[in-house]
């Protein structure tokens, strides 16, 4: 597995390119695989070639960081100052942020090159990236298929290598499902490792900002970068990590790896094969394997349907065409110009999770739905608690199934939700979690294991995914297209 | 619980959006399957919730909340940035014309 | 029928913060449209709310002050509802986690008003309806308040004003705002309900929303009890609804009401995480609340034996009180210093407003100067009067204008001089006293209390003239 983000690093460093030869070829990339595969939504080429310029100069002064001068992407829902970010949601069109999220300004400072804003399903509500106003984006490794959602355009991006890597925020699963299905790495952090100051909101309790990168120490390296407190984001945290890249090559003798059988209940055979063969491998590495139980998992969905719809419902009040975004053409009233506005710039799911959200808060039924969430959230986390007490990480698929076909549609509304299955527990819980390709399946579409640790852990996780990809073969392959390094 | 059509109707008003009588009806009956999947979670917390507060058990102290001081408001010309400009202020037009 | 008047008002105080509640933007009042904003006062997507401290504190004070129990943990809700003054269509309230609970506010009848709760919430911004536009403000989004919820103890509209003038007072002392009703940094929400004399069951309410001045509370409230008692006399129904009160026309009617309904979809608000306050600190707000204000008027009355209507003038604006008690504790006796600001300093003083911000130039040392002089009847009260009149104008000490030569008063041959210089100036009430007008005898001590400066004894004088007079002739 190539190590994109280190050796482009190397090659600027040692002078061998510049910055903004890199961006020509990327923006070259994008050029030509976007028009079919839809991964950027928006594309900001005039402000990448001056960031590269920037990032030049500082190369050239010997002390520039890993990530400076290497071209990456965002997802639409993190706000850049005067680019555009819409969330791929009619509403927000042409809405241009006149401040940067935390995590831009920190790239920003290190002389990061943003090649554009990245496709996403509308609000990151999805699970395949279809929601989008833009049209969903396709799996590159097999375009009859979905890329996976939320964060699909930074997964799509970062597969065809049209960026080094891509920022995208997991509220039930958005980073680590789609970085599944497209066979790259994504880190989930802990909730509070990065700050979510410019992060356009879905579930703000389960919001968290992360890495879709091509191999594990990519992500380390991103995620080093952008973790940390920020007085903008209360619920931030500051967390002394120490050297993160250098807990990547710790071995995993005697690491207590936890598995659930409750994680793996009706999912796909193959996918049960190839992640019980990893587990294998790290208990011939010296690993001991826990099996443990999580009764309280099989809550999770609902709990977390409730919660994240509630959140959002009132999220998203704020879309009311007064202070940005669409707004209606006609109108007979203020009250008439926000319910048409609202009605024509949400697309159907987004109309979906409002309505769920604003029923489980409504009066009569608070109780019954997102109080009871609420107690069965805190199970919820004293199981996983529990767990890390006997285990330092658990492992678990990332998805029940591999990428879907495009425009598939299942038995009932829910069975999309379904698939979030496996994510969505690490989210309620707000512990740390990473996705790394695990083999492929009978259709040779990529397979995601899912490592999952103990708040503000994210090295052992790291530092086992590292593992694994390091001592495991190659199973998914190098995709042919995009910028070739 | 079932949810009724005029439930529905109320829920839309609440959360500012409209809809078809077409739009409508698929709602009622694709809403009674998404609240039929919340309810199982009814299923599981035994006795009521009286007792439990609906908030997280993370806490901060006052110590570590926000100084009061002043940092330089941004100008207007970046507040009002997505807007048509109506001489700095929001605006929407509230009479037909 | 009689009916039995319930009434509970709800108050909202703006906090005199620097900042906003949960941004850094300025409070500041006025200021172009739009120009005290950020990402976060005005709803940006992606902003996200830091709760300043002050606002915690300052909502504590005020618990304090009203004899409130304090929640060493409290958090932030969310209450939702769409409205273009509310930049996130919801406001950042509290709901069942309020910051204090169960105070009271004593009227002067003994009487105790139960407050309920107070809670720290956000202010909305301002919309200005013009040119068949909606025009909006947001500098005073986010403007931090807290809002005080009474018991439904209030029995008449007397009793509504003078418990929210005492709010407004207490308020004042516990420094948490300046409280201007007119400016809207106090508004109070009054609910009334009429119930048959003598029954347990509370009738239905209505609820007159922002009413901006005491004699409003009562005037209002007088309207509103005769309408309900008009609408129920008739066997009518009160419907629960919102009231709007016009001072002009001294009149009551509902209020169009925003499409609306109250379901307010409360839950606790995920960015802003719930935050304690430890025990020590609740005691340590305590200490530096100044003495309240009606503990001081009762000690004004009963320890410093001033007349209560002195003691009344004197204890209801913070500045005064603590100028006066700063004279005291330089010396003043209490007699004459506050004799000599509610006689010549309040007379600078038209509007209460001057009174509440009290700007004088003198210090109360200086102020003091001036009383022990009068205290050692080293000068007497219009002397006093005049100097301090002087020295309010100059800011200067009281040595400027009284030399010590001016203190001793004027002797015996001067005086005769004096008075004999007014009998030359005045023939003609000369021959008035000797015609037996003795009133004419006025006339002439204006002359003789010009020329001393005040210092001469008018008794004295008086029968120096007389025995000048009675030598003529
Ligand atoms: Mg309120
Ligand atoms: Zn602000």
């Amino acid at each position: 597995m190539r190590e994109i983000i280190s050796s482009l690093s190397a090659k600027l460093h040692s002078g061998e390119i510049s910055s903004v030869e890199l961006t020509k070829e990327y923006i070259k990339a994008i050029e030509a695989s976007n028009e079919s595969i839809n991964a950027y939504v928006h594309t900001t080429f005039d402000a990448a070639l001056e960031g590269a310029e920037i990032a030049d100069k500082l190369l050239k002064t010997g002390n520039a960081s890993a990530l400076c001068g290497i071209p990456m992407t965002l997802k639409d829902n993190i706000c850049t100052d005067g680019l555009l970010t819409t969330c791929c949601s009619k509403i927000l069109d042409g809405f241009k942020p006149y401040y940067d999220a935390a995590v831009w300004e920190k790239l920003k400072a290190e002389g990061a090159v943003l090649l554009g804003k990245t496709n996403m399903d509308e609000f990151a509500m999805g699970s395949t990236c279809e929601s989008s106003c833009y049209g969903a984006p396709l799996n590159p490794r097999n375009t009859a298929h979905v890329t996976g959602g939320s964060s699909g355009g930074g997964a799509a991006a970062v597969t065809a290598n049209m960026a080094a890597y891509a920022l995208g925020s997991d509220t039930g699963g958005s980073i680590r499902q789609p970085a599944s299905y497209c066979g790259i790495v994504g880190l989930k952090p802990t909730y509070g490792a990065v700050s979510r100051y410019g992060l356009i909101a879905y579930g703000s309790s389960l919001d968290q900002i992360g890495p879709m990168t091509y191999s594990v120490k990519d992500a380390a390296i991103v995620f080093d970068a952008i973790k940390g407190y920020d007085r903008r984001d209360q619920t931030s945290k500051a967390f002394d990590y120490g050297n993160i890249l250098e807990a990547l090559n710790q071995d995993v003798k005697g690491k207590k790896i936890g598995v659930a059988e409750d994680f793996f209940e009706g999912i796909d055979p193959d996918m049960k094969a190839q992640i019980f063969e990893a587990i294998k491998l790290f208990e011939k590495n010296g690993a001991e394997i826990v099996n443990i139980k999580m009764p309280a998992l099989k809550l999770a969905l609902p709990v977390y349907y409730i919660i994240a719809c509630a959140e959002a419902s009132s999220n998203l009040g704020r879309y009311d065409g007064i202070r940005y975004g669409h707004r209606t053409a006609s109108y007979e009233s203020i009250d008439d110009m926000i319910f048409k506005t609202r009605s024509e710039g949400f697309g159907a799911e987004v109309k979906r999770r409002i309505m769920l959200g604003t029923y489980v808060l409504s009066s009569g039924y608070y109780d019954a739905y997102y109080k009871k969430a609420i107690v069965i959230r805190e199970e919820i986390n004293r199981e996983f608690n529990d767990i890390f007490t006997k285990c330092d990480a658990l492992i678990a698929p990332t998805a029940p199934n591999t990428a879907s076909p495009l425009n598939f549609r299942g038995a009932s509304s829910i069975e999309m939700y379904l698939s979030d299955i496996c994510t969505v527990p690490i989210n309620i819980a707000g512990v740390p979690a990473i996705s790394v390709p695990c083999g492929k399946d009978a259709k040779g579409l990529p397979i995601g294991m899912q490592i999952i640790g103990k708040k503000f852990d994210e090295a052992t996780i790291l530092n086992m995914a590292y593992f694994y990809e390091q001592n495991s073969e190659d199973k998914v392959g190098i995709y042919e297209g995009g910028v070739r390094i | 619980m079932a949810v009724t059509k005029i439930e529905i109707e109320k829920l839309a008003k609440l959360s500012r959006l409209r809809f078809s009588d077409e739009e409508l009806e698929k709602f009622t009956s694709e809403f009674d399957e998404i609240i039929a999947f919340a309810d199982t979670i009814n299923q599981s917390v035994e006795g009521g919730t009286d007792n439990i507060r609906s908030v997280g058990s993370e806490l901060i102290s006052f110590e570590e909340l926000r100084e009061d001081e002043v940092i330089p408001s941004l100008p207007n010309e970046k507040i009002v940035s997505n807007v048509e400009d109506k001489d700095g202020f929001f605006s929407v037009r509230r009479l037909v014309k | 029928m009689r009916y039995e008047v319930v009434c509970g008002i709800e108050t909202h105080i703006e906090l005199a913060t620097n900042t906003k509640i949960f941004c850094n933007c300025t409070t500041a009042f006025g200021g172009d449209p739009n120009t005290h904003c950020c990402p976060v006062c005005t709803g940006q997507p992606g902003s996200l709310p830091i709760l300043n401290k002050k606002v915690v504190e300052y909502a504590v004070r005020a618990g304090l002050a009203v004899h409130c129990k304090i929640n060493n943990i409290s958090h932030m809700d969310r209450k939702n509802y769409v409205y273009p003054d509310l930049p996130k269509a919801y406001q950042i309230s509290q709901y069942d986690e309020p910051i204090c609970e169960h105070g009271y506010i004593m009227l002067d009848s003994g009487k105790r008003i139960g407050i309920t709760r107070i809670h720290i919430e956000e202010d909305a911004g301002k919309l200005i309806h013009e040119n068949g536009y909606t025009y909006i403000d947001y500098n005073r989004g986010g403007v931090p308040l807290i809002e005080i919820v009474s018991e439904p103890d209030i029995s008449s509209p007397e009793e509504a004003k003078e418990y929210a003038e005492k709010l407004q007072l207490i308020m004042r002392y516990a420094g948490i705002s300046d409280c201007k009703m007119q400016e809207g940094s106090m508004r109070c929400d009054v609910n009334v309900s009429l119930r048959e004399a003598g029954t347990k069951e509370f009738g239905t309410r209505t609820e007159t929303k922002n009413v901006n001045s005491l004699n409003f509370i009562q005037k209002a409230m007088y309207a509103e009890i005769e309408r309900q008692t008009d609408i129920l006399e008739e066997g009518g129904i009160i419907v629960q609804e919102t009231m709007r009160y016009d001072d002009v026309e001294d009149s009551i009617s509902p209020m169009r009401e925003k499409e609306n309904s109250d379901d307010y979809r409360y839950f606790p608000d995920p960015d802003v995480i719930r935050f304690e306050i430890a025990q020590e600190k609740v005691e340590e707000i305590q200490k530096s609340l100044p003495e309240l204000p009606f503990d001081k008027l009762k000690r004004y009355i009963d320890e410093l034996e001033l007349p209560e209507a002195t003691a009344r003038q004197m204890f209801r604006y913070r500045r005064v009180a603590e100028f006066f008690e700063e004279a005291l504790a330089e010396g003043a006796s209490v007699k004459n210093a506050s004799n000599l600001i509610t006689g010549t300093i309040y007379a600078n003083m038209s509007i209460e407003e001057d009174k509440e911000l009290f700007k004088v130039l003198i210090t109360a040392k200086q102020f003091a100067g001036l009383v022990k002089l009068l205290d050692d009847k080293k000068i007497n009260f219009k002397m006093a009067q005049s100097t301090l009149q002087q020295m309010l104008e100059s800011g200067k000490a009281v040595e400027e204008y009284i030399k010590a030569e001016d203190m001793e008063g004027i002797s015996e041959d001067d005086l005769t001089k004096l008075c004999q210089g007014a009998i030359d100036a005045n023939p003609k009430a000369v021959e008035d006293i000797k015609a037996g007008k003795d009133r004419a005898i006025n006339s002439m001590f204006g002359f003789i209390m010009k020329q001393s400066k005040g210092k001469a004894d008018v008794k004295k004088a008086e029968a120096i003239i007389r025995e000048l007079i009675s030598k003529m002739s």
